[in-house]
């Protein structure tokens, strides 16, 4: 039986270890699983964790008091304790634990394994008696916290009696400190994301800020724009209550408030009124020494007008950021406090992004400024070159004019025989002079189109009568140099309209350089065609061609580039005025042409000119009742009217007839016809005064009159604004081709495809 | 003697050339060298033609050719208009304001005796 007592003693005995194994795995997996939902519940607040942590240590290794320590820098420093005073807490703070064998934490954190000592006042090399002091323990232990090999801190257990702690303890307090080591490195990662995204929070801010800024200075030249917008950004982020953007004086050297923000306006005005030199002054200093100025306090510094006029307003603390561009100054940007404080350098490097910003937006004012300025001088310079051009010519014209008339008396022999030799030489003279005035009169032209003062005046003619015309002015030279002539009118085409004159000048510039540049026995060929709306004319050579680099040399004024030398000299502003010329004629004139192959130039203008006014029908003429189209017939002469009546009969229109020139006038004023035919000798008011007096009011002058005359005055006719001059006697075609060209007969179905008037937009 | 010609023309080159030209062709020239001159001249002389320069010191040719129709001895005088080449508008405004015609300047030597005479009445010449 005592072998069954003794048994059953160690049954009991044993039955109690297990009893107490089984309570303390419970207390432990109680704990654990504590600091474990801890870690789990509050991984974001690592501050309840070591708590819980701390908390756990000291039950299960059953100790009177527990503290956490952080390595920091050298020393070892409180940061959390159970069980301890505040007294302990203080002390500890301000004698912090060193990295050495005095303390049981420094050796732990030399060995780093857990350690004991059971009886701190046993212990020769214990040192710290004056935190035992404090305390009161005698037994204590402590862990080491490790993060990738390194010691992080250490976990200590105290107790008030000497009472060495067991193995499991030790392992215990080993497990905490390794769960304290993961909490602190928690801690250090939340505060490092913390801290992360509060300076990418900022940075934001910045960056939104400046590119707002940005963006005005971008999008708009206006000052008043830009500026409050960049002084209202940099106070608001550099997290001050107000400030300036004030501009520099180059000539008088001094600051001017240009923009303000959170500024009363009493004190706005008077920094206005304020003279801010650029000695003796905070913001001058900052541009010369082109840094940043900060001063924290302005009650304690001497204050130049500016800061003094802050300071009695309440503001205590100003930075002056220059505001440079190309080392030069362009003003200073101000931001202030009410309060008193130094300004964080990220403040200072943000308010010289402001103060770049606000220095280019500044430049780039004054740049336009400029440029404005520059453009309105050229303006009136450009004018004034004009004119003077233009009264330069009339007065060179008039002498010039004197120079080839005498000649040409000379030549004539008036006064008397000349002998060969004085024949030539008066040519020379008559020649020479005719070719200055021909210069002088497109210098003339080209001052008029540079000015804009070319006007194009519209008629309708006939593009073979004009393109024989120009022919017909170079024949004499081409034969003289044995050239051939031809000109191909494209059977599509009859009449254009434009400026005849102008046209007529460019044709002729074109066709006189194409024989001035073709060898003697070569060809000049002109060509009309019609391309969809468009008259193209191609003037082709036989010359020596262009270089392509000098293909558009040559349009240049006083170029003749790579053509070879000319058999006579020319202006050098032909080619340079007929492109500018066709271009007011909303067309375009080009070269094609290879060395040795000739060349061609060509221009291509609108058959019909998008700038005309009248129409066929113009809106205030009236339509008459039948629908038809009314022609007023103003002629005296009995026979001539009975003729042109039985040529329109059958035709569709309406036919009026005046009989003078008086009740023709008072007709048309009040029939409103599509068109008049208008004989010239009338009694009472000749034929001259209608078309005057037509052309002189508004009301008629765009009624479209076909003169017909026994005499050619086809020149004065068109001159005084007849839209077609026919000599008598007239066939019926005539009249009706006339009637067609001025639009209020529809062209007869032969010609139908010819002009493609009713294709016109 | 021939028809006579007066030449109303401030520029005392082309003044003489035109005076020159006329004279060598056969016609009486008489000269005015500007506007009031010329109205006045043409009272007194009775030219069977008038050349007038557009652009005249004091009263300009439009001026002139006003004044010239509003006197019953001038009225029917042919009167026509000197005007620069190039100013095309010069030309447009003879011909409004009421000239019979124009010659252009440079005046052609060799055309001005013909161009003359288209302007000169034909009853006159018989």
């Amino acid at each position: 039986m005592a072998e069954g007592n003794a048994a059953e003693a160690i049954s009991i005995e044993e039955h109690e270890r297990v009893r107490r194994d089984l309570s303390d795995a419970t207390e432990q997996f109680t704990a654990t699983s504590e600091v474990l939902s801890a870690l789990g519940r509050h991984a974001s607040d690592p501050d309840r964790v070591l708590g819980t942590i701390l908390e756990s240590a000291r039950r299960l290794c059953r100790a009177q008091a527990a503290a956490l320590y952080l390595l920091d820098g050298d020393v070892y420093r409180l940061s959390r304790v159970v069980g301890l005073s505040d007294e302990f807490v203080e002390h500890v703070k301000r004698h912090p634990v060193a990295q050495d064998r005095t303390s049981l934490v420094g050796r732990v954190g030399l060995d780093r394994r857990t350690q004991q000592i059971v009886d701190v006042l046993a212990d020769p090399d214990y040192r710290r008696r004056d935190i035992q002091r404090i305390a009161g323990f005698r037994t204590t232990m402590s862990s080491p916290m490790m993060l990738d090999d390194a010691v992080v801190g250490l976990l200590s257990v105290y107790r008030d009696a000497v009472q060495p702690f067991d193995d499991r303890s030790m392992t215990l307090l080993g497990a905490f400190a390794s769960q304290a080591a993961i909490a602190v490195h928690n801690v250090n990662l939340v505060q490092a994301l913390e801290a992360r995204s509060a300076e990418l929070a900022h940075k934001v801010g910045q960056l939104e800020a400046l590119g707002e800024v940005g963006e005005a200075v971008s999008s708009s030249l206006d000052l008043d724009d830009v500026l409050p917008a960049i002084v209202m950004n940099a106070v608001r982020l550099s997290d001050t209550d107000g400030g300036s953007i004030m501009e520099y004086d180059e000539s008088q050297q001094i600051f001017s408030v240009r923009s303000a923000y959170g500024t009363a306006p009493h004190v706005l005005e008077r920094l206005r009124r304020t003279r801010i030199a650029l000695d003796s002054t905070l913001v001058g200093r900052a541009t010369i020494e082109a840094r940043p100025l900060v001063v924290p306090d302005l009650a304690g510094v001497p204050r130049d007008p500016h800061l003094q006029c802050l300071y009695d307003d309440g503001w205590r603390s100003v930075v002056a950021v220059p505001m440079l561009r190309e080392s030069r100054i362009v003003g200073v940007l101000v931001v202030r406090r009410k309060t008193t404080g130094s300004f964080a350098q990220d403040t200072l490097d943000l308010l010289q992004s402001f103060a770049a910003q606000s220095a280019l937006a500044i430049h780039n004012a004054r740049l336009f400024r400029e440029l404005e300025m520059k453009r309105a001088e050229l303006e009136v310079a450009s004018q004034h070159k004009s004119e003077f051009l233009a009264s330069m010519s009339h007065e060179l014209r008039t002498p010039l004019n004197a120079v080839i008339g005498f000649s040409e008396v000379l030549l004539e022999q008036m006064f008397g025989e000349i002998n060969e030799r004085q024949e030539e030489y008066l040519r020379d003279i008559w020649s020479s002079g005719k070719h200055l005035l021909e210069l002088l009169n497109e210098i003339l032209d080209l001052s008029k189109v540079e000015a804009g003062k070319m006007e194009m005046e519209l008629s309708t003619f006939s593009i073979r009568g004009a393109l024989e015309y120009g022919i017909s002015l170079v024949r004499k030279r081409a034969s003289l140099h044995h050239i051939e002539l031809r000109l191909e009118v494209d059977p599509d085409l009859d009449t254009l309209e434009a400026d005849e004159l102008r046209f007529k000048q460019v044709v002729l510039n074109l066709l006189t350089n194409a024989v001035k540049f073709t060898p003697d026995g070569g060809s000049v060929a002109v060509r009309a065609t019609k391309e969809a709306a468009e008259l193209m004319v191609a003037v082709t050579d036989t010359g020596i061609g262009v270089r392509p680099e000098d293909h558009e040399r040559i349009f240049e004024s006083f170029h003749q580039g790579g053509r070879g030398p000319p058999k006579e000299e020319g202006t050098g502003l032909g080619l340079t005025l007929s492109r500018r010329i066709v271009e007011l004629l909303d067309g375009r004139l080009w070269l094609k042409s290879e060395v040795g192959e000739g060349s061609t130039f060509a221009f291509a203008i609108p058959l019909r000119s998008a700038r005309a006014e009248w129409d066929a029908h113009p809106t205030d003429v009236a339509r008459q009742p039948t629908g038809l189209p009314l022609v007023l017939l103003i002629e005296d002469d009995r026979p001539s009217l009975d003729l042109f009546s039985a040529y329109l009969e059958g035709v569709d229109l309406e036919v009026a007839v005046a009989h003078d020139g008086e009740e023709g006038l008072d007709s048309v004023r009040r029939l409103k016809p599509a068109a008049v035919v208008l004989d010239i000798r009338l009694p009472r008011i000749d034929g001259w005064d209608v078309l005057r007096t037509l052309k002189a009011d508004p009301a008629t002058s765009k009624v479209p009159v076909v003169v017909v005359s026994i005499v050619d005055e086809r020149a004065k006719g068109i001159a005084l604004g007849a839209a077609e001059y026919l000599v008598k006697p007239i066939g019926r075609d005539d009249l009706l081709r006339a009637l067609e060209r001025v639009r209020v007969l529809d062209p007869a179905p032969v010609h139908k495809k010819g002009v493609g008037m009713d294709k016109a937009p | 003697m021939g028809q006579r010609i007066l030449v109303v023309e401030d520029n005392a080159m082309n003044l003489k050339l035109l005076r020159d030209v006329l004279q060598f062709s056969g016609y009486d020239v008489a000269e005015a060298r500007s506007g009031e001159e010329g109205v006045e001249l043409a009272g007194r002389r009775k030219p069977d033609l008038i050349l007038m320069d557009l652009q005249l010191p004091g009263i300009d040719g439009v001026e002139a050719l006003r004044l010239l129709r509003a006197n019953p001895a001038t009225r029917a005088v042919p009167v026509v208009a000197v005007t620069a080449f190039a100013m095309k508008q010069d030309r447009n405004r003879a011909l409004l304001a009421g000239f019979d015609g124009y010659v252009e300047k440079p005046i052609s030597v060799r055309a001005l005796p013909s161009q003359v005479k288209s302007f000169l009445r034909p009853e006159k010449s018989s």
